[in-house]
């Protein structure tokens, strides 16, 4: 009788292992935030593609079951909720939107799988009273954040606003759980490196119900005089934002934007002329990983890679790909352990889980942002000074 | 407060409002003369502001230009739609109505980001677009002027058309009674037909404006399908006429708030429903 239990665990544990790894992707493949959703699926295909030509995972095939969240709270938590009890998976990867990633929260804990989460950057630290997700999720052992929280982000723009030398700056950020902490975050460090946040406004963002018209926010900008305006916003609100800045006559030094991405076509528009923005990964990047992503996503895709998300995205399923490799199962506490003690590949170079201020697994951090300005309908690398393809130029 | 933005606030808001009369006479048509709610006419106006892109991307048109191939392209969309849909539920309950319409949002929704993609597309090289009159401190934007002054003229020619002409006697023969408008020998049905694709073709039209102010994405129409149901509700169901004045007032109330109130920019959803509130309550003690 023990043997033919022992015999059918084994061929049950055979029947599991020959079925293969599959990994839950959730990302917001339509609505306004499907650019970033469709930018992370690109990369996550290229990935898939690349592990499965070099073996798959412990010698099969990774399968990965992507679903949609529609950057919305109640789509994304449907969409997980279906990944856990239908799907039957046990890792979890992917992620976009800070909003959705404050809903998932609860059913992350309820079911705990393992998490490579590519979305959710607030935290709330520097801001009283609010918890983030780094809070929410930074200490559970299972939760891996693969992107820069948003005070990463800000340090990373704080210090290349000290770099232009401006003194005053103008904060517009969109309304929602991204943009507000945010910029609460960004006006104290601005504040601390001794710039002064002259207005810190909130507008609706078209992504959330917004029609496209910022004037009244860009009119207060204006009438404050300051040397930089300083934007918080997504990807759709772009044109409108740039063309209204000029249209109403405010002249700032610089226009700094922190959208996820950028519009495909924005680069040839007039209004890019001089606006910056904070990128983890551009095309022209010179480090050698950065040429072989590019080259390799432009054979699969015929396009260049335009929002970083497909980088990141890239970074996340390679991870999970050689944690479960470096593993030797999909037992949880190893892959976790392999997480934690991992090197892994990326566009931007290598990288690696460590604590950061709430966190015990925070993957990339301040030093992955570079400063782009649109030069002439090119995307021109400007700071950090070692990395930079031509000199910041100003916009007046 | 700073008054100085005053000026601005109100310039902004009157040049907004011809948007928003475009956007919601069309949907006031399909609700007057047919009595249908149409929850696909958002799709009708991203369908617009799409096809716009596209004639951009292809054949370098200007969408100043593409209006005159994208509105009676938007009529005949609007024209197979009622002829394979919405004729067939005319006599069925409001639900169905309702939920037809709604499919067929999604549907047209689906198709574009089957063909576009749900990455914001641009029309990237609009020479006009950043262009804007600086007159007495006030900045004259070209495109909201352009965008105004077209709305208006197109709403001016609905008027006209309603007031003036057999068609628009005839909708507003069948708007009144349908039965009697049959029985006093008008084609119903035609009058229906002409009055849907009317209907696509101005929201289409708003739908060119705004690919050349934001980037159109199978969504884009959401907010202005919104805002025309409140305005339309403003107005009064069905009122063609009263539309532009719901339009001023709630685009000018929008941009006083969002420029005067500090943080006013996200209150402007509320401004709007705040006034179709007041106004529905005033209205509904009005008639106690």
């Amino acid at each position: 009788m023990k043997r033919i239990v022992i015999v059918l665990t084994a061929a049950l544990l055979s029947l599991g292992l020959a079925q293969g790894v599959t990994i839950g992707v959730l990302a917001p493949l339509t609505g306004g935030a499907a650019g970033t959703g469709q930018a992370l699926k690109a990369g996550v295909d290229l990935a898939l593609a690349e592990i499965n030509a070099a073996g798959g995972v412990l010698g099969q095939p990774l399968a990965i079951v992507l679903e949609d969240t529609k950057a919305d709270a109640a789509t994304g938590v449907a969409a997980f909720e279906k990944l856990m009890t239908e799907d039957g998976v046990e890792f979890i990867g992917g992620g976009y939107s800070s909003g959705v990633t404050l809903a998932l929260v609860e059913p992350f804990r309820t079911f705990q799988p393992v998490v490579l989460w590519t979305g959710g950057a607030v935290s709330g630290i520097g801001i009283d009273g609010f918890d983030g997700i780094e809070e929410l999720l930074g200490q559970e052992d299972w939760f891996f954040h693969v992107h820069p929280w948003d005070y990463q982000n800000t340090e990373a723009s704080t210090a290349f606003q000290a770099y232009t030398g401006v003194q005053t700056v103008a904060l517009l950020h969109e309304d929602s759980a991204f943009g507000g902490p945010g910029a609460v975050g960004a006006q104290a460090l601005l504040e601390e490196a001794g710039m002064e946040v002259l207005l810190r406004e909130a507008f609706k963002s078209t992504l959330s119900g917004g029609t496209g018209d910022f004037r009244a926010a860009i009119s207060k900008a204006a009438a404050t005089g300051a040397e930089m305006l300083y934007w918080i916003g997504y990807d759709s609100d772009v044109v409108p934002l740039t063309s209204q800045v000029r249209e109403l006559g405010y002249r700032p030094q610089y226009i700094f934007g922190a959208p996820p991405g950028w519009p495909s076509e924005f680069d040839a528009a007039p209004e890019a002329q001089c606006v910056t923005g904070l990128i983890g990964f551009l095309p022209n990047m010179p480090n050698p990983e950065a040429k072989q992503f590019l080259d390799a996503y432009v054979a699969m895709h015929n396009s260049q890679p335009d929002n970083y998300f497909a980088a990141i995205g890239y970074a996340m399923l390679w991870a999970y790909a050689d944690a479960i490799n470096a593993a030797g199962s999909t037992d949880q506490a190893a892959v976790i352990a392999a997480l934690e003690q991992g090197t892994f590949r990326s566009p931007m170079g290598e990288w690696g889980f460590g604590p950061s201020v709430q966190a015990k697994h925070q993957g990339f951090g301040a030093e992955m942002w570079n400063v782009f300005q649109f030069q002439n309908g090119v995307r021109e690398l400007v700071w950090p000074v070692e990395r930079a393809t031509a000199p910041l130029i100003s916009c007046n | 407060m700073d008054l100085s933005l005053l000026p601005q606030a109100l310039v902004s808001g009157v040049l907004a409002s011809g948007l928003y009369a475009l956007v919601s006479v069309g949907l006031a048509l399909a609700i007057g003369v047919i009595g249908i709610v149409n929850f696909a006419h958002g799709e009708f106006f991203m369908v617009g502001a799409f096809l716009a892109y596209q004639l951009f991307v292809s054949f370098g048109f200007d969408p100043l230009l593409s209006l005159l191939i994208v509105a009676p392209a938007l009529a005949v969309i609007g024209g197979v739609i009622y002829l394979s849909t919405i004729r067939f539920v005319l006599k069925a309950p409001e639900l169905n109505q309702m939920l037809l319409t709604f499919g067929v949002g999604i549907i047209l929704q689906n198709l574009a980001l089957v063909i576009w993609g749900g990455d914001p597309r641009s029309i990237a090289n609009v020479p006009y677009r950043s262009i804007g009159y600086q007159l007495g401190g006030v900045s004259v934007g070209m495109v909201p002027l352009g965008s105004f002054v077209i709305s208006v003229a197109l709403v001016a020619a609905l008027y006209w058309t309603l007031a003036r002409t057999p068609l628009g006697r005839a909708m507003r023969a069948v708007a009144q009674n349908r039965v009697g408008a049959g029985l006093v020998g008008l084609e119903v049905n035609r009058v229906y037909l002409v009055a849907f694709a009317l209907s696509a073709l101005l929201a289409g039209m708003g739908g060119v404006m705004i690919a050349v102010i934001q980037s159109p994405t199978p969504t884009v129409g959401l907010a202005f399908t919104l805002k025309a149901f409140a305005i339309v509700v403003l107005a009064g169901l069905g009122n063609v006429r009263g539309i532009v004045g719901a339009s001023l007032l709630v685009a000018v109330a929008e941009s006083i708030v969002a420029t005067m109130v500090p943080g006013g920019d996200a209150l402007r959803n509320a401004v709007f429903f705040a006034i179709i509130f007041l106004v529905l309550i005033w209205r509904s003690r009005k008639v106690a």
